[in-house]
């Protein structure tokens, strides 16, 4: 019989069906680093934010962190949304285009 | 010793469904198949079969389930019909891709308009290009192994892959005939329990069927293709164990019928693959040097073994119960494949297609005597005059 096989260079292989691990608790899935999606940035401005953790609780990606009772934002993995702007009461966050930022997600040589 | 029955093929495939000891079976009803999960039903109810019945709300549901089932890990069984087939159509490359070996029932039935119930390939073969492993079954004994043969080749370790086992509506699904019913000791030896790689586990948590990156694409869909060639060897393997074990023996891919003088020969797959016995038995006595080739397998294609079997005759006839509107040659969807098989073999035989059964019509001893008339003048002349016929319409 002839061979149809394609033959796959070892780095090039995945696991079987793309089955990845669970990640970790919190939420951060090495092999899927999704912050390279975004076009807009998520800024706080601290005076004005209350800390009612709006933004931490409706955030779909777990990319929303409080550190030292402040809110921050985890930008490997925040996809640039918006829903966190959006549900804020108080107008702290705003969005920014990834261009305006020296090291802003625009042309990344290697995605993941 | 095992047993004879008279079954139906829908008899014949929940007797194997029992015996191959699924775990989770989902259903929705439509007619030819929806008679097997009446069956299953009852053998649940009644304690027979220790399985999880569940009954969705309609066919895309009804894979879904399976979807998940089989990703956890169970042994699973559907089925379904016409156009119940193709409203199902979304969850076919993510059950394949996702490497869940689920076992589908297609029990043919005409695609709408309008409501025909008759028995027609398309169904399933508008399926064909989704990763799943696809074949026919032309008796209920047949129908019966091939139920345990697409789960031993579909939970192979090299292949994964669930699996489309097809037979015709009523032809098979509803006309019963002798069924060797074997010991459950042979059945365990042939299918031992299905062992996943990956199952979904709360205690070992996985993601399956990940969102990734245009880069990941390429390896992914190689190693899909790898895997459905990778079933060509384990269907040879499973094949020489079935006859070993069951005492049955099929030819893995290819069946001949008649075909040792034979000048030309009618390609056929289903359930018409058994009335064109009768027409061949018959044409012989009348000194017609016509005979059969079977093909078991619609996915893999076996490309290699069609070119060796009908490379030996200079003609065939691809009897086509299904349709394809535009398709190249302007017949149905077996004769491209047909051709394209043949595209680099040294010698070639001519080819034309008969379009046949059409709405689920009988294919009669006259017509199957007008096929072998025209391959008869193809191959003494060396000439196709037309590609395709339509039975009950030429001149």
């Amino acid at each position: 019989m002839k061979s149809y096989e394609v033959k796959i260079q070892k780095e090039k292989l995945l696991p079987e069906a793309g089955i990845v691990e669970a990640p970790p608790p919190n939420g951060e899935q090495e092999s899927m680093i999704t912050g390279c999606w975004r076009v807009l940035r998520p800024v706080i401005d601290h005076e004005k934010c209350t800390m009612c953790k709006s933004c931490w609780i409706f955030c779909p990606d777990q990319a929303v962190e409080i550190i030292e009772e402040e809110i921050t934002f985890k930008l490997k993995y925040c996809k640039g949304c918006g829903i966190c702007a959006n549900v804020c009461p108080v107008g702290a966050i705003e969005r920014v285009p990834e261009l305006d930022f020296e090291d802003g997600v625009v042309r990344l040589e290697k995605l993941f | 010793m095992g047993t004879k029955k008279f079954l139906t093929g829908l008899g014949a495939t929940a007797t194997a469904v029992k015996m191959a000891d699924v775990d989770v079976i989902t259903s929705f009803p439509i007619r030819p198949y929806t008679g097997v999960m009446m069956i299953l039903s009852q053998m649940v109810a009644n304690g027979e079969l220790d399985a999880e019945f569940v009954h969705a709300d309609g066919e895309h549901a009804q894979l879904s389930i399976s979807h998940g089932a089989s990703a956890a890990g169970a042994r699973t069984f559907t089925g379904s019909s016409g156009v119940g087939v193709t409203y199902a159509f979304e969850t076919y490359s993510p059950i394949s891709g996702g490497r869940c070996p689920v076992q589908m029932l297609i029990a043919d039935r005409t695609l709408d308009p309008p409501g025909d119930f008759g028995s027609e390939h398309t169904d399933a073969l508008g399926c064909r290009d989704q990763g799943w492993i696809m074949g026919w079954a032309e008796t209920p004994q047949e129908v019966f192994d091939n139920t345990l043969i697409y789960y031993r080749i579909g939970e192979d370790p090299q292949v994964r892959l669930p699996q489309f086992n097809c037979h015709d509506g009523y032809f098979v699904s509803h006309i019963p005939g002798e069924v060797e019913i074997p010991e459950q000791s042979q059945v365990d030896e042939f299918l031992p329990p299905y062992q996943p790689v990956h199952p979904l586990n709360p205690q070992n948590p996985v993601g399956h069927g990940p969102q990734i990156f245009p880069g990941q694409g390429p390896a992914l869909e190689a190693m899909r293709h790898n895997a459905m060639m990778a079933a060509m060897p384990v269907i040879e393997e499973v094949i020489d164990d079935f006859g070993r074990i069951f005492g049955r023996k099929y030819a893995p891919f290819v069946e001949e019928f008649m075909t040792d003088d034979a000048e030309f020969v009618f390609f056929i797959n289903g359930a018409h693959a058994h009335t064109a016995r009768y027409a061949i038995k018959h044409l012989r006595e009348k000194g017609v040097k016509v005979g059969l080739v079977k093909i078991r397998f619609i996915r893999p294609w076996p490309t290699d073994a069609l070119q060796e079997s009908l490379s030996k005759f200079k003609a065939v006839g691809v009897i086509e119960t299904n349709s394809s509107f535009g398709i190249a040659r302007g017949g149905g969807i077996l004769a491209p494949e047909v051709c394209a098989s043949l595209y680099d073999a040294p010698q070639k035989p001519l080819i034309a297609s008969f379009m046949g059964g059409l709405g689920g019509e009988p294919i009669t001893l006259n017509e199957f005597s007008f096929i072998a008339e025209k391959l008869k003048k193809i191959a003494e002349s060396g000439k196709i005059e037309k590609p395709v016929y339509w039975l009950g319409f030429e001149e």
